[in-house]
């Protein structure tokens, strides 16, 4: 609606036989990018960041379906069409791997995307004071401890002499390797992910629940709600598109975790139930040197995450309302 | 498509000969074109007359080379000299390197313990630096594919033109001239040559000799004695964790000795028979895993085996929490018993025999490197623009100068000339700063660990000071076990990738099992079935590769 005023002025001012561009896609953007230049300025870095790292790579792909060689370049590699996929899909770690993934998943899900939401809800009900401020901040921590560090502590803190064998054995507990039994790999790796992320998670809620109207606490007190009645009543349904949104940013990475921790605290008696896609392309992409062999696994990786992604924001769209696009 | 690629890489192969053929001659023009116009060169060792023929022969070249000659050179600096210097172009050695080469060497440093990451990603990026030290025979596919994969040169024509030294040393050294080479009888790095048998046992047992003393037991030299001996220091000293090493550390798990004891090692060996054979595949290693597993079980074996690195091992052994260890000479006996004995002046850790089964026998199999390890050797890249700089100054390391130089450092500095030996002087041995010899060495030579040199023996008697470490190669060599050891072989660039496929899932699948074997997370039942996937994943091809390439290595 603002647009027809300063377009008409512009070409009153500068030609006469502008009327026919009036309504020209190309016409009206140019225009647009005349007076709110500062706003494209601006937008400009987010725009070359995603061109360079997010779209540009994407050609690299391409490689999964070559023999691909650095010193012949991308141009001068072999296709090899889909033998990269056969070879993963008929390799004896495929099924682990994918079970593996798809499990540290769920559980870093199921129990690592709730926690931040329960610190956050615990915390509003504190005052504001030192004591909500000591929390926050030490919970904050622990984000900004490098992954080497942490990966580090928990190996020490897990062998059979460490601190937490120290406290099983307190408890009338025996002494064991923890890193080294498969059984409890996925225990140690997610409670440790919760623990160095709920704080930086909660940030989020927080900040949520600071706009939630008093009034509909109060309105909720007059009406005879008790504290756990206005958390469930109140508060949940207030945040809860934040959730959602958060819900389904996190299922579109559901199958992408990182290589870092994992190579940091597994070892071949882990392997079991350690080893995950992102690792193994690790493992065989950058210490093998099977480079598409390795894209081609990724891309595998990326088509499940897709997939996942949009049936998460189908049901979304459903049961909630509230959706990406 | 393995036709078509096969086709394909040799036509490559054929361009980047042709290359390189093009680019050392343009490079050899330029250089007695800048001679020739340029003759007040500041060299003053470089007569004029030298450079107007320098492509010549080689005779007539002096060192340092004149003109200005700057190559980069990518390696893993030493993380004894990491302590010191973060480049070794800071170092004594680096700097007299160039001083005597008269090449401006700019070194390349991966961070710690990314070495093989770095290398591979350089690799990827296709921007290589003139020239990389790398474990070559660990390129996956070989040294063979990394000349076919267009990453490295075929040095043959070079060693010709430019490398008189080395080329004299290899005439004179078949064995080591065999081993640096590959079957198509291409050489593709200046290598790292073990200069005497006595260098190349390096890694063995050890054992708290004073422990043994005070219990009253004999130095181990069975399998059941090891475990006698185990159980004792248990019991009666206290030690929570009686054999602890570094498991992670794949070479020293790959040679730990207690597997030979049982004829057996869980990678490729040459077996009687004259094959090649699968070590983890046999039913020798079921037997060795039995009583693996059976020492972990009863605490005999450090129950974080799988966990613990250097700093965690350093610690059990020189504390008292262990008694027993495997590792190198220098770098695990001599800095565990110095820590040590600084507190505890009864410390005594010495070199155990490769045990057997019975008493009296003798071992079969043993530790034992190759001739030409696979370690520090240098090879020149296809985006090296000065070839002959490079070539020139790697050469120079096989020179009698050189040699003195790498192993010894500089005369009346690092070394003296006493009775026609060179003898350390107090800057490596009591060095004033307060440097342990290891320190003092590595800044001021690469004698004491590798690189493109042939390691000269005598640098070992001063190295080891302490008694164990002096009787440690003799003990623990074992006189057949070169016969036993697998020699250099590779694949050819065609079998390889598929070779390197197989291997890679095999192994991986082998270490998980071995672990699981030993913690008693996987039963031994199972052994047969581990087997039998192994073979499942291709490992009888992968054999067939090794055997096929081991009659092409016999017949160099």
């Amino acid at each position: 609606m603002k647009q027809a005023t300063p377009e008409a002025l512009a070409t009153a001012t500068k030609t006469a036989k502008a009327p026919k561009h009036l309504h020209s896609f190309g016409y009206r953007a140019r225009k647009d990018m005349q007076r709110n230049w500062e706003l494209y300025l601006l937008v400009l870095p987010v725009l070359i960041f995603y061109f360079l790292f997010c779209y540009k790579p994407m050609y690299g792909a391409l490689i999964a379906f070559q023999n691909y060689k650095p010193a012949l370049g991308f141009a001068g590699s072999p296709w090899v069409g889909f033998d990269n996929f056969i070879r993963f899909f008929t390799s004896p770690f495929f099924g682990r791997l994918v079970k593996n993934t798809l499990f540290l998943s769920f559980e870093l899900l199921i129990f690592g995307f709730p926690a931040p939401i329960i610190l956050a809800l615990l915390l509003n009900e504190l005052h504001a004071g030192p004591f909500k401020k000591t929390i926050q901040t030490v919970t904050y921590l622990p984000h900004f401890i490098s992954i080497i560090v942490v990966a580090g502590m928990l190996t020490d803190f897990c062998m059979s002499t460490g601190l937490i064998n120290d406290i099983i054995v307190f408890f009338g507990g025996a002494r064991s390797p923890l890193l080294q039994n498969p059984a409890l790999y996925r225990t140690i790796y997610i409670l440790s992910d919760i623990w160095q992320q709920i704080g930086w998670g909660s940030i989020i809620y927080l900040s949520a629940l600071s706009g939630v109207d008093a009034q509909l606490y109060d309105a909720a007190s007059i009406d005879g709600a008790g504290r756990f009645q206005k958390l469930l009543n109140v508060t949940l349904p207030s945040i809860m598109p934040t959730i959602v949104i958060m819900f389904i940013l996190r299922i579109g990475s559901l199958m992408s975790i990182g290589y870092e921790k994992t190579i940091l605290l597994y070892n071949p008696s882990t392997y079991e139930t350690a080893d995950i896609i992102s690792s193994y392309v690790y493992r065989v992409g950058i210490l093998e040197q099977g480079w598409s062999y390795s894209t081609a696994i990724g891309l595998f990786n990326s088509v499940v995450n897709l997939i996942l992604l949009l049936i998460a924001n189908r049901l979304s769209k459903k049961l909630t309302e509230t959706s990406l696009w | 498509m393995k036709e078509l690629e096969h086709i394909f890489m040799k036509k490559n192969t054929g361009k980047k000969a042709l290359a390189l053929l093009s680019a050392s001659a343009l490079s050899a023009t330029m250089l007695a074109g800048c001679g020739g116009a340029a003759p007040a060169s500041s060299a003053p060792a470089a007569s004029t007359d030298s450079t107007a023929v320098s492509t010549a022969e080689g005779a007539e070249f002096s060192y340092p080379m004149s003109g200005d000659h700057a190559i980069t050179y990518w390696t893993t600096l030493n993380e004894i000299m990491s302590s010191d210097y973060s480049n070794m172009g800071d170092s004594p050695f680096g700097k007299g390197l160039m001083e005597r080469t008269g090449v401006n060497i700019t070194f390349q440093h991966p961070p710690t313990g990314q070495g093989d990451e770095q290398f591979n990603l350089i690799l990827a990026d296709g921007d290589l630096p003139d020239v990389m030290e790398y474990h070559w025979m660990d390129y996956p596919g070989g040294p063979e594919k990394a000349i076919a994969d267009g990453n490295i040169l075929a040095l043959n024509d070079i060693i010709d033109q430019y490398c008189p030294n080395l080329k004299a040393y290899l005439a004179a050294n078949p064995e080591a001239d065999r081993q640096a080479k590959t079957d198509d009888g291409n050489y593709y790095m200046f290598p790292f040559i073990r200069g005497d048998d006595a260098l190349r046992v390096t890694i063995g047992l050890m054992i708290r000799q004073d422990w043994l003393t005070e219990l009253g037991l004999e130095m181990p030299t069975t399998m059941d004695e090891w475990h006698d001996v185990l159980t004792a220091f248990k019991e009666k000293k206290g030690a929570a964790a009686p054999f602890c090493y570094e498991y992670k550390m794949g070479s020293l798990t790959d040679v730990l000795p207690f597997q030979f004891a049982y004829n057996t090692t869980k990678k490729f060996y040459v077996g009687d028979d004259g094959m090649v054979h699968f070590g983890a595949a046999e039913q020798n290693f079921k037997d060795f895993l039995t009583t693996m597993h059976q020492w972990y079980s009863e605490g005999l074996i450090d129950a974080d085996i799988a966990t613990q690195e250097f700093d965690q091992v350093s610690a059990k052994m020189s504390n008292g929490t262990a008694g027993a260890s495997c590792g190198w000479a220098g770098s695990r006996m001599g800095v565990w018993s110095n820590a040590a004995l600084a507190t505890d002046p009864n410390y005594d850790l010495e070199p155990c025999p490769v045990p057997t089964l019975n008493k009296g026998e003798t071992a079969k199999m043993g530790p034992i490197e190759n001739v030409v390890p696979n370690q520090g050797g240098v090879a020149i890249t296809t985006s090296c623009k000065d070839i002959e700089a490079a070539a020139r100054m790697l050469d120079w390391a096989y020179s009698d100068e050189g040699h003195m130089y790498y192993n010894f450092g500089v005369e009346g500095v690092s070394y003296n000339m006493e009775n026609g030996e060179p003898v350390y002087t107090d800057l490596i041995l009591k060095n004033p700063d307060g440097k342990s010899i290891a320190n003092a060495m590595v800044d001021n030579i690469r004698g004491n660990y590798n690189g493109p040199f042939v390691q000269d023996v005598r640098y070992l008697s001063q190295y080891y000071t302490l008694a164990g470490q002096k009787v440690s190669n003799a003990t623990w060599l074992v006189k057949s076990a070169a016969k036993y050891a697998l020699p250099p072989i590779t694949p050819t660039a065609e079998e390889s990738e598929q070779f390197a496929a197989i291997m890679n899932e095999v192994n991986t699948y082998r270490d998980e099992m071995i672990l699981k074997y030993i913690l008693g997370t996987e039963n031994l039942d199972t052994f047969d079935d581990f087997v039998a996937t192994m073979n499942s994943m291709g490992l009888d091809k992968a054999l067939e590769i090794e055997n096929a390439a081991l009659t092409r290595y016999n017949a160099r």
